[in-house]
């Protein structure tokens, strides 16, 4: 249970923006006309797995050898729906060094309640069992490539 | 310096005392002809417990029992009650310890329970209680458990408003409004292509998506709240135990000081051959994969006129089957007026036939079904074929599996309906309940929600406030609206006489309605006046566009005690409709002229 702990105390910390700064931002989206190489729907399919129970979860998250992206989303929410595939898009540009996790809220609601989640999407970023980052709501695709690059620097 | 014959005969009585103390679960020293013992032997035997009893009055030494009581235990007074050894006192100190709980905690050896309250049921009232008795400090359950309908159909936390009524059902209110709209705005210049269709599906949709949206946000409150939910059936096993049983079958058993029910109510069906297997009820319809297409309302309620109106609105054939009177328990003449509108606007209405069997002719989505009918006046048969049958002749309160009768909770057999005094309490002292489930008051959402958190503080906060069920506005969302506070016209004329009441009513057309000339002499206004009481306003009816939001302001005002001379003295605000009741003038009694000259 005491990774349980370091989660909450992570939770309970203030939360930091971790919004990218505006210049961040604006500097960001000159590069984003550069045609970027596409990624391949064969690779894309394999991006993420979505989470069975929470024994699984357990398993393929809090045990991972790889950092994790947490992408808690639900059927109703039009904004995860944008978000989803923005993210493998992300997570697959680090080719296998970042691993990406989708938790129906609905399905898994105990495992949303104890990660505190109140929106969706809420995307928490953990490694070897603890939160080390989190958003909640939508970002662009630099946004999150500078957030899944974060993951990997740390 | 006593006799020491009198000293031993003291002592004598002493061990006597402590030995009846000692041997006895609950032992009351009474005297027989006492009505405060009488009470409290009552209520022992009501909660079925076994006492013992000493009638001080009926035995030799009865006064020297009362004098060592006294001296035991500064009482001197009967009943004296003691359970498990502990000295509770008197007859109003027992009722207290019951009411709180602590009587159940003796008599259970002391036992603490596991909550200090458990609530059955997540609706609106439900949650509303269990979030202020855990603002409260208190150590909450929350139980919530959907059992799917026939057709299979189930939601999530919320109870019925935000799930299967009057969310889905004002958004589709809504929908039906925005196609009167488009046919209004060529009127006002707009121009766009003939072709106009509705998509049932992008609608159910979207309105299913907000409510997903609303259960997460009533889990996410719990959570903030410190509640502790379980998705699952409660049921009592124990006065002060309930079982309770998830989707899978698990079952676990919770303990608690008190209990509020708050389990709401679920349509009830005809009990005709086909009706489970091939109707569906609101229950179905919001959440309906396809549009039902041509559909007959089974019902005059609210919920039937309602679902009819917007179905209509979506441009469906509509009919409604009615046994006898539109909207029961409204106002007739408002009832009538709605029901009108929705004749006028291509709603079939069938009087006083009631269904005999539903089959079906052809499966599909939607398939086709055959409804057969009987006169209530004549053998007359009726016959008709639908797309979709809606049942909405009534709800049953969802009372009948929860174990009440284990733990003794009185229920109206007729309809599962719990009686409760004006604090929400059953005859159990322990059991509360609070919303639809109670007889005679109110089915609405915001009165179970202020039922459910005034309960909660006069339990837990000390407070005294209780639930005021008078002048409670509301709004039935026909597609002509109508809205209403305080007693419809018959009812005002049996409390206080056609002599002592005066109704005012007006006609009236709202300006919007004017450009594209519709709906002339439809809408109306009408409030009803205690003459015996300075002219105060006892009734208020609107039938019109935003009938809700008119309706609320009147209704805070009918709370602080209005009278007509108070709203002839308002100013109004123009142009709107809300302004007619600033202005009415004729009574009718008078039978003055009301229609609205059209150019």
């Amino acid at each position: 249970m005491a990774y349980r702990l370091i989660v909450r105390r992570i939770w309970n910390a203030p939360v930091k923006d971790i919004r990218c700064p505006r210049l961040c931002a604006s500097s960001a989206s000159l590069f984003s006309r550069a045609p970027s190489p596409p990624v391949s729907v064969t690779s894309r399919r394999n991006v993420s797995f979505s989470v069975q129970d929470q024994e699984d979860f357990t398993e393929r998250v809090i045990n991972s050898n790889l950092p994790v992206l947490v992408d808690f989303h639900a059927h109703w929410c039009g904004p995860c729906k944008i978000l989803g595939p923005r993210l493998e898009k992300a997570v697959a540009k680090q080719q296998g060094r970042v691993a990406m996790a989708k938790v129906d809220i609905d399905e898994h609601t105990d495992l949303a309640i104890e990660y505190g989640v109140s929106a969706v999407p809420t995307v928490i970023a953990m490694r070897g069992g603890d939160v080390i980052d989190q958003f909640v709501g939508i970002k662009d695709e630099e946004q999150l490539d500078s957030f899944v690059g974060k993951l990997i620097e740390q | 310096m006593p006799p020491t014959g009198c000293n031993s005969g003291r002592d004598q009585i002493k061990s006597r005392i402590q030995e009846l103390i000692d041997s006895s679960e609950v032992l009351v020293f009474s005297k027989s002809s006492c009505p405060y013992c009488v009470k409290v032997k009552d209520l022992f035997r009501e909660l079925n417990v076994k006492y013992k009893v000493v009638e001080l009055d009926l035995m030799d030494d009865g006064s020297g029992y009362q004098d060592m009581l006294l001296e035991m235990t500064g009482q001197k007074t009967v009943p004296n009650v003691f359970i498990n050894k502990t000295h509770v006192g008197g007859c109003d100190k027992t009722m207290q310890a019951h009411q709180d709980g602590l009587l159940q905690q003796l008599l259970g050896g002391g036992e603490a329970y596991d909550y200090d309250l458990i609530v059955i049921g997540g609706g609106s009232g439900g949650l509303a209680c269990s979030k202020e008795a855990s603002l409260l400090g208190k150590k909450v359950m929350v139980l919530d458990y959907v059992v799917p309908t026939p057709k299979g159909t189930t939601w999530g936390l919320g109870g019925t408003c935000v799930n299967v009524g009057c969310i889905p059902k004002k958004l589709m209110h809504q929908t039906a409004l925005l196609g009167t709209a488009l046919q209004d705005a060529r009127s006002f210049g707009w121009e766009f292509d003939e072709n106009v269709k509705h998509n049932w599906e992008t609608m159910k949709t979207a309105v299913n998506n907000y409510i997903g949206s609303l259960n997460w946000g009533y889990r996410v409150q719990l959570r903030e709240k410190s509640v502790n939910y379980v998705n699952s059936f409660a049921e009592f096993v124990e006065p002060h135990k309930i079982k309770a049983t998830n989707k899978r079958g698990k079952e676990t058993f919770h303990t608690a000081a008190k209990f509020v029910l708050a389990t709401g109510e679920r349509p009830r069906y005809l009990g005709i051959p086909g009706d489970r297997e091939l109707c569906i009820t609101s229950d179905d319809l919001f959440s309906l994969p396809y549009c039902p297409g041509k559909t007959l309302v089974i019902g005059a309620s609210y919920v039937a006129l309602e679902c009819a109106g917007f179905l209509a609105g979506l441009g469906l054939d509509v009919t409604v089957m009615v046994r006898s009177i539109l909207l029961r328990g409204f106002d007739q003449d408002m009832a009538n007026r709605a029901g009108e509108h929705m004749e006028a606007h291509g709603v079939t209405f069938v009087r006083k036939f009631v269904p005999t069997s539903v089959e079906e002719l052809e499966k599909g989505t939607p398939g086709r079904l055959k409804v057969t009918a009987k006169s209530t006046e004549s053998d007359e048969v009726f016959e008709g074929e639908y797309n979709t049958v809606l049942i909405a002749v009534g709800r049953d309160a969802c009372t009948g599996t929860i174990g009440l009768d284990k733990v003794g909770v009185e229920v109206n057999k007729k309809n599962g309906k719990i009686p409760v005094n004006d604090e929400e309490q059953t005859n159990v002292p322990h059991i509360y309940a609070i919303g639809d489930i109670l007889q005679g008051k109110w089915e609405l959402t915001p009165v179970a929600i202020q039922a459910g958190k005034l309960l909660a503080r006069r339990l837990f906060g000390g407070a005294t406030l209780k639930c005021d069920y008078v002048n409670v506005p509301t709004t039935v969302f026909t597609p002509l609206e109508y809205g209403c506070c305080g007693l419809s016209e018959e009812k005002a004329l049996e409390m206080y006489g056609q002599d002592n009441i005066e109704v005012y009513h007006s006609l009236f057309w709202p300006l919007e309605f004017t450009v594209p000339g519709r709906d002339n002499n439809r809408c109306y206004a009408k409030i009803i006046c205690n003459k015996l009481d300075s002219d105060r306003v006892v009734g208020f009816h609107y039938l019109g566009p935003n009938a809700g939001e008119v309706t609320q302001g009147y209704g805070a005002a009918m709370k602080c005690g209005m009278t007509k001379e108070q709203l002839s003295g308002t100013i109004g605000i123009h142009p709107t409709c809300a302004e007619i009741y600033t202005t009415m003038e004729v009574t009718k009694s008078s039978g003055g002229d009301i229609t609205q000259a059209g150019c």
